[in-house]
């Protein structure tokens, strides 16, 4: 019993990063209908921001969390002005944007492995490797505050949509692309705005992973499939989805490190990308697949 | 008769693909109904999609009020007072409906003052006051044609266009949305309705618009373009008209 | 105008239609040089000659090399430019040739050259029943399923004791002089290279390429002309997988050892999408073409500069200015300005 609740707190702490990680990406394929392959990169590059802070000037990773944000929300405007401003209405667009993240992925790693070498890294505040203990329970501070923040942000983000009038532009632009620029929303405003938002997200989960996991450039491949799935999983654009598909599948993989072997956790999510993918493509929750 | 929007030698089409329209006019009248009709592909649809700005004018102009509104995108027309609902799916679904009213004022400035407005809506359609924190994709076909017909009041436009408003929907409620239309006509909004039944368009329409293969064939107050011959033979294959 | 098209009977329309048609493909085999592949490959064939006078193992090794592109490319286009689904997992058969062939190879000794057809068999086997599962779905559904089935293999091959986990498995090194090592594989990676070509020339002549493009253009007209989409999509997958699986168990046996790290990595993935999009996806040329640029470009990054990381930033930003500019690649833009050169119309 005392396992079974202990690998359940586990999975919560991981379920809570990877909730944000795939926040922005699930709200950047809600506006602008395209898949972002590059997102786990630029999360690496948000745990760089948040490593140099610390290794350079002792900065607390937590600190630095608004700095990563920024950065990587500048980051994000400035691709969607070089890849995504131009409308391609062609039948392939949502193919083609695949594979152009795809590319900027490349060139996100490349970059990164080239100014920081593909070396293992992680951020290490004294709280990363210390715990609270609850009788025979532990809970790793790193990854109850890392969870926390990201339950904060992602509450932050919600009132965002559900209260502001960019967060309605941005809803009803993920709605009904046509019907929100007839009633007056800048699409093309609201498109860079949701780049911002969820590469700036991407960042924020940047500096939070980076003292809850240890990262190095080429790692974001592995990401990808694991975002994916709870992206997928959680029905395309929808940040509740995301959410909801994060905790289940992390405290899934929680018990499968557990009690099959922790090389196989990450199974979990890549079967679940597959299964969900070929059998459920709307996701969970969703009625339309969005994806096809 | 004051001559309130014109629409003059219309060409248009999608991208660089053959011109849907070409070389449509009609004359629009202050705070009348008006009704265009014609046979599938005869470029209704792109008729309002250019007043609306959706689509580029190759030739021709839409004069309103003395302006041209060559060049003017969706947000600009909808500034200068001219509201558009399109053909189906024009509502935010996952959005509650006084969500969908206040993105319907997405463009005033004033959140109290949409919100008043919000509230005369309110009054005016009771019904959507009885929904109004339901989300819109889980009311009834009549009740969300409502919502959008309702939405473009908001902004208190001068024309709005419906396309196809009563498109899916079973004719008892079909008949509630003419009662609607011919409601917002009463308070002097000007009224653009394309409609594929044509005789139920005409009978609440002050003027008749016939398009067909991207041209006007000919206008005229509603009552006589119904009686006309050539629209029988053109559209109704030559039935009676009841 | 009008009367004359009355007047007209249907026979004298479909006499000067087949004349038309007629037309267009005497056009297309005068404009079309057979020659130049034919040469390229009779040079390759006689170039280990060199080694009688010199030392020229770096040479061949780069047209080994790219040759072993050529086919992994050309084996890709089949699936992904002419029936137009995207696959970014295509390694796992690579993976899957070489990892056959190379265990044969350890267990029994028998030379992964002479299996590379049955590994390429192996490869079509895993590729169709995948393809049966994935290819329910299309587009970027389609692409993500392709990330995620990598992501499995190689979960899976890092864990399987059997064939040496992580650290794959050490194969034997032939018995020859170096002057002479790589010429056994160099002469079956030139014939697979010019097999796949051929056979892609051949696909997308037949009825079964005209099907598949047909899916790539508008898959539910095509079904609704009577074509077996889904027959068609698995077999392109399973042709595609044969290809690739026969390069990866050639290269196994060349590089003396099979790793996870080699057959697995996105990298490979990237360049047999990025190779094809470069030269021209659906076209019988593309791949090649693009498979000779691409390797020149990854030698002069790697050899020059030294720096694997800057190889893959230079090959993202190839993909992305390709994808952004011209989407048709070299041959499909250069074709569409009707600018080809005649050596390079292969189609």
């Amino acid at each position: 019993m005392e396992q079974i609740i202990q690998v359940t707190i586990l999975g919560i702490g991981l379920g809570g990063v990877f909730a944000l990680m795939g926040s922005g990406l699930s709200l950047v394929f809600g506006v602008m209908r395209i898949v972002n392959l590059a997102h786990p990169s630029l999360i690496i590059a948000g745990a760089f921001t948040a490593y140099w802070g610390f290794r350079l000037w002792g900065i607390d990773p937590l600190v630095m969390l608004p700095v990563a944000t920024l950065l990587l929300a500048a980051i994000g405007v400035l691709l969607y002005k070089i890849f995504f401003e131009r409308n391609a209405k062609s039948a392939t667009y949502s193919e083609m944007t695949v594979l152009l993240t795809f590319a900027i992925a490349m060139i996100i790693e490349g970059a990164l492995g080239a100014m920081f070498s593909n070396t293992q890294r992680v951020t290490s505040p004294s709280y990363a490797t210390d715990a609270f203990f609850l009788g025979d329970i532990f809970i790793p501070k790193g990854q109850l505050y890392a969870g926390m923040v990201s339950m904060l942000i992602i509450g932050l983000l919600a009132a965002f949509l559900k209260y502001s009038r960019l967060g309605y532009a941005i809803r009803a632009t993920t709605q009904n692309r046509d019907a929100a620029a007839l009633l007056g929303v800048n699409v093309n405003m609201v498109g860079l705005m949701s780049f911002a938002i969820g590469i700036g997200l991407a960042g924020a989960a940047g500096a939070l992973t980076s003292f809850v996991f240890s990262f190095f450039p080429a790692k974001h491949w592995e990401w990808i499939a694991v975002l994916m799935s709870l992206v997928v999983m959680g029905g395309m654009g929808s940040i509740v989805g995301t959410v909801v598909a994060s905790f289940g599948l992390s405290i899934v993989a929680a018990f499968v490190g557990a009690y099959v072997g922790s090389t196989w956790s990450t199974m979990t999510f890549f079967l679940a990308l597959f299964l969900v993918l070929l059998f459920r493509p709307q996701g969970l929750f969703g009625e339309k697949p969005e994806l096809l | 008769m004051t001559e309130f929007l014109k629409v003059e030698g219309i060409t248009a089409g999608y991208g660089d693909g053959p011109a849907i329209l070409d070389g449509a006019h009609m004359t629009v009248q202050q705070g009348k109904v008006h009704c265009i009709i014609g046979p599938n592909g005869a470029g209704k649809s792109t008729l309002m999609k250019v007043i609306a700005g959706m689509l580029p004018v190759r030739k021709g102009e839409v004069i309103f009020k003395g302006e041209n509104l060559k060049g003017l995108r969706p947000d600009q027309t909808l500034r200068r007072g001219i509201a558009f609902v399109p053909q189906e799916r024009a509502l935010f679904p996952k959005m509650t409906v006084r969500e969908n009213l206040r993105m319907g004022g997405y463009i005033l400035n004033n959140d109290r003052e949409r919100d008043r407005r919000i509230d005369e809506i309110f009054d005016r359609f009771p019904i959507l006051r009885e929904r109004a924190d339901q989300h819109a994709g889980t009311m009834s076909g009549g009740q969300q044609q409502t919502l959008a017909m309702a939405r473009t009041l908001i902004l208190r436009p001068e024309i709005v266009m419906f396309d196809e408003p009563s498109l899916g929907l079973a004719p008892m409620i079909v008949r509630e949305m003419f009662a609607i239309v011919r409601m917002i006509a009463e308070q002097g909004v000007t009224v653009l309705l394309v409609e594929q039944n044509a005789v139920m368009g005409l009978k609440h329409a002050d003027w008749g618009v016939v398009l067909d293969l991207g041209r006007t064939l000919f206008e005229g107050p509603a009552q006589e373009v119904l009686h006309d011959p050539r629209i029988q033979e053109l559209y109704l294959g030559g039935r009676k008209v009841a | 105008m009008k009367s004359q098209m009355i007047d007209s009977t249907p026979g004298d329309v479909l006499s000067a239609r087949a004349a038309y048609n007629e037309r267009l493909a005497r056009l297309a085999d005068k404009t079309r040089a057979v020659w130049f592949p034919l040469a390229i490959l009779v040079i390759l064939l006689v170039l280990p000659l060199l080694q009688f006078v010199g030392n020229y193992n770096y040479m061949l090794h780069l047209v080994l090399l790219t040759a072993s592109y050529v086919a992994m490319a050309a084996g890709w286009n089949i699936l992904g430019g002419f029936a137009g689904y995207i696959s970014l997992g295509h390694n796992v058969f690579f993976a899957i040739g070489g990892y056959f062939a190379g265990m044969i190879l350890a267990r029994f000794g028998i030379s992964a050259i002479i299996m590379a057809p049955v590994a390429g068999l192996v490869a079509a086997a895993f590729g169709y029943a995948i393809g049966l599962i994935t290819l329910r779905v299309r587009g970027p559904a389609f692409i993500i399923s392709s990330i995620a089935m990598v992501m499995i293999a190689r979960l899976l091959f890092d864990n399987w004791h059997f064939v040496g986990g992580a650290n794959g498995v050490t194969l034997p090194a032939p018995n020859l002089s170096s002057q002479w090592a790589k010429l056994p594989y160099y002469y079956a990676m030139v014939a697979i290279a010019a097999v796949t070509v051929w056979s892609s020339y051949r696909i997308k002549h037949s009825k079964f390429g005209l099907g598949l493009r047909a899916i790539s253009k508008d898959e539910i007209k095509a079904e609704s002309a009577g074509i077996d989409t889904r027959f068609y999509k698995v077999t392109a997958f399973a042709i595609s997988a044969f290809f690739i699986g026969m390069t990866g168990a050639v290269w196994g046996e060349y590089l003396t050892y099979i790793r996870p790290s080699i057959f697995l990595v996105i990298l490979i993935a990237a360049n047999m999408v990025l190779m094809c999009i470069l030269g021209g996806k659906g076209t019988v040329a593309g791949p090649v073409i693009g498979a000779v640029l691409l390797v020149a470009f990854n030698e002069f990054f790697v050899a020059m500069m030294g720096a694997s990381e800057l190889n893959i930033l230079g090959t993202g930003v190839i993909m992305a200015v390709m994808l952004m500019f011209f989407p048709l690649g070299i041959v499909g833009t250069l074709a569409l300005k009707g600018k080809l050169p005649r050596i390079l119309n292969w189609d």
